[in-house]
């Protein structure tokens, strides 16, 4: 924090435009210049545009709109269904391109991320390194991406944002006024539609009016979180660039709309189980176990609840998750037709560092394990400790070491 | 037109009139909050029952799991509390009437009720006038016939539901663990709580008929946990205890405690209690709870607030690490170590909780291996046991 209040450091938010819609395009030039839409399952309703290119945005296509609703807009809307594994490999190389400027570069998401160039702009002027870098990478990726330049995280976030596609934008602390300020309080990196409205209800609409409210007043209402809010609208941000972050991820989440909307507990059990399955999948994936669960349930209405708890068992399988979700169901559903299910499970821990605790009415069934655990501990008494463990903590300690481009947050 | 006439008269007659210490009236209004929720699908229920008879006043409070009657006499002990102008009853609002009295300004409190139920409390030169309700329309409390009673000493009382109210669940997934579980046979009172990751039991010998016997009593936490807060044990007091079907009542000379019985058989724990162990310490209570206590600062940062023990010649260590935070060693000594040498992870909290509910100075520990179930006793005491399940690491 001393280091970073003394010395003014060069932040970059390198943010891809349109990433899926982008990679697409790079990957089938017939493409280029048309209105293009990702979406889910293009046949039924699931069809809900992940993303789309500017064409298609310069006619009216926003992302989350249904395809129906994109086709009134955009007629010649080409849709196609998302390719995540294509995505995540082009995101790989665009952050591998990164690192061989800086090894400072935190993977934000699966097409956005942050840079400290201080050191490397030491030589060069820092927009004709952003120029350079976004060139890198139009030209090996076919990507265009926009970049922000400023002291720290958020403003560099911030500026990114501010022009697109392509842009290269500079957000000194001195321009906070004439160019941060001005912008609806909704814009800020940080402020949900939730927080925007209660924002708005206490007469703040501009950043700059969060800028110039009183600091006590906001952290009253909003915590910690709202004295952060209020220190960014001031252009503060000590938090670094840290390049082991990526590597956490904070939630899995799998949902899905139902084909019709459903009171049957059967087809919402056959749902959640399909989506547990996939969880369970993801979580072995990670080499993670997880201790919170949570069920989301959308109702014809559209309304939603999501519901869950903390457990002191780790989840792994789909039947931990079926174990904890079905009576979260039963719990909260009032039998209203559902239309999208969604599971949700986070607090994570790497499966080496996992720990049970043990239940007085069914320890009896991790009892299989206990003549492993004592051999374990024999062994370590004599070799010492980390001489032996479970073949899969082996493998993850390997693992984690590799890039994972998953999109999980 | 004659009906108006009469109405008017009765609106002026007056419905219960009463003059009141305002400490006294407090103190009780208290009591009986306990029982008053907010959230309730009977409106009435939001209220506070008030009457007031040639004796004294007594006000209740209710909710769907308890009730709560609690009796100011006219005087006591050549005090005096209260006088009554006219008997009755009314039902007020028991949020706002509770913050009223308690911030009025003087130390006596007027209340006057009109036929219209409109009450007018007065203290000092403050005056308000609140809407009453019928107390006709309040719910019966549950007639309770006093068959067999039970006898306990208030401080006794208190202190078996300290030591074992902890240990109910918090989570209804299982709603009888919710409850502790009362057994009455042989003028015994066995009591016990357990959320499935750690139990507690305890028994005491209790004033009963010998052939008094009832099994699968059990009572919320919740409503022993309230209970525990308006028993006053400087008194030396009896309560008297009696159990029906449904319901359990708890009586001191003043107050009158009713709570609704949980549903369900509770698991038999009994079997689930290891009788044999591989190791034994016995050990100092406040050195371990204190040295668990330090572990505890890096162990709450991680899930499931692991501590590791092992046994070392004599003595046992304690450690706990924090990914974050950094790592913590502590030695303990042990006074005795029968048995094999073990390596067990447990909940800081557990431990806790277990050890800071025992008074004895010196605990033994029973061990049966690093996954099953262990047992915390103290040395001379075998009225009281504490369970704890570890936690398994991987």
């Amino acid at each position: 924090m001393d280091t970073a209040k003394k010395r003014a450091r060069i932040i970059f938010h390198i943010d891809m435009n349109s990433f899926y819609a982008s990679v697409e395009t790079a990957h089938d030039p017939e493409l280029r210049g048309k209105p293009l839409a990702i979406a889910g399952k293009v046949e039924d309703r699931r069809g809900i545009v992940v993303t789309s290119s500017y064409e298609a945005r310069a006619q009216g296509v926003r992302t989350t709109m249904p395809v129906w609703e994109a086709k009134r807009h955009c007629p010649e809307l080409i849709v196609k269904t998302p390719n995540f594994p294509l995505y995540r490999a082009t995101s790989q190389r665009l952050f591998q391109l990164l690192r061989s400027y800086t090894p400072l570069v935190q993977k934000v998401s699966i097409d956005e991320g942050y840079m400290d160039v201080t050191e490397v702009a030491s030589d060069i002027h820092p927009v004709q390194l952003a120029k350079s870098i976004q060139q890198k990478v139009l030209d090996t990726l076919k990507v265009p991406s926009s970049i922000g330049i400023a002291p720290n995280k958020f403003l560099a976030k911030m500026a990114s944002d501010m022009k697109k596609p392509l842009g290269i934008t500079v957000l000194r602390k001195r321009d906070i006024q004439s160019k941060l300020w001005p912008l609806a309080v909704g814009e800020m990196h940080g402020v949900g539609s939730k927080t925007e409205e209660k924002l708005k209800r206490i007469g703040i609409h501009t950043i700059g009016d969060l800028a110039k409210s009183d600091k006590a007043y906001i952290a009253e209402r909003f915590g910690l979180y709202g004295e952060k809010l209020y220190e960014r609208a001031n252009g503060i941000d000590h938090r670094m660039v840290d390049p082991e972050a990526e590597e956490t991820f904070k939630s899995i989440s799998q949902s899905t709309t139902l084909s019709d909307d459903t009171t049957s507990v059967a087809v919402v059990r056959k749902t959640l189980m399909m989506l547990a399955e996939k969880i369970e999948g993801r979580l072995r994936k990670k080499k993670v176990s997880a201790y919170q669960i949570t069920l989301s349930i959308r109702y014809h209405d559209w309304k939603n609840i999501s519901r869950g708890h903390t457990v002191k068992q780790p989840i792994q399988t789909k039947d931990d998750i079926m174990g904890h979700i079905m009576p979260i169901f039963h719990e909260h559903w009032d039998g209203r037709p559902i239309r999208l299910l969604g599971i949700t499970v986070q607090s994570f821990e790497e499966l080496g560092h996992a720990s049970k605790q043990l239940d007085l009415f069914s320890y009896q069934s991790d009892l299989k394990d206990e003549p492993l655990i004592q051999a374990i501990n024999q062994i370590e008494s004599k070799f010492g400790e980390g001489m032996i463990g479970s073949a899969a903590n082996y493998k993850n300690a390997h693992r984690s070491r590799k890039k994972d481009a998953g999109h999980d947050h | 037109m004659q009906d108006v006439m009469n109405s008017n008269n009765h609106d002026t007659a007056l419905a219960m009139k009463f003059s009141i210490t305002k400490d006294k009236l407090v103190e009780n209004v208290n009591h009986v909050m306990k029982a008053v929720s907010s959230k309730t699908t009977i409106p009435i229920l939001t209220g506070i029952k008030i009457t007031a008879s040639h004796d004294g006043i007594t006000l209740t409070g209710s909710n769907s799991d308890i009730s709560i009657k609690s009796f100011i006499p006219l005087e006591e002990n050549d005090e005096e509390y209260a006088t009554i102008e006219k008997t009755g009853s009314v039902v007020l609002q028991a949020r706002v009437f509770s913050d009223i009295v308690k911030k009025l300004p003087s130390e006596f409190v007027n209340i006057e009720v009109d036929s219209r139920l409109i009450t007018r409390i007065t203290s000092g030169s403050s005056e308000f006038n609140l809407n009453g309700l019928d107390a006709e329309e309040y719910p019966r409390l549950p007639l309770i016939e006093e068959g067999n009673v039970l006898h306990v000493r208030t401080d006794l009382l208190k202190h078996v539901i300290r030591q074992t109210g902890f240990a109910v669940s918090t989570s209804e997934t299982r709603p009888v663990l919710t409850g502790v579980n009362w057994n009455i046979q042989n003028g015994n009172l066995n009591c016990v709580a357990t959320d499935s990751h750690r139990l507690a039991s305890r028994t005491i010998s209790i004033d009963a008929d010998e052939n008094a016997e009832y099994k699968n009593i059990v009572i919320p936490g919740k409503s022993l946990n309230e209970l525990s807060k308006i028993l006053d044990d400087s008194s030396g007091e009896w309560v008297e205890i009696v159990i029906t079907e449904s319901q359990i009542l708890f009586k001191t000379k003043h107050l009158q405690f009713y709570s609704r019985l949980l549903d369900g058989n509770y698991p038999d724990t009994n079997r689930l209690i290891p009788t044999e162990s591989k190791t034994d310490i016995i050990l100092s209570t406040k050195a371990l709870l204190q040295a668990i206590d330090r572990a505890s600062l890096l162990a709450k940062e991680e899930r499931n607030n692991v501590v590791k023990f092992r046994t070392l010649e004599d003595s046992i260590e304690i450690s706990s690490q924090s990914a974050e935070l950094g790592r913590v060693f502590e030695n303990v000594e042990l006074q005795s170590l029968e048995g094999e040498e073990l390596k067990i992870s447990f909940s800081a909290k557990y431990m806790i909780d277990a050890l800071s509910r025992i008074e004895s100075q010196e605990i033994r520990i029973s061990f049966t291996g690093a996954m099953r179930p262990f047992l915390i006793r103290p040395v001379e005491d075998e009225g009281i046991l504490m369970l704890i399940l570890p936690v398994r690491t991987y």
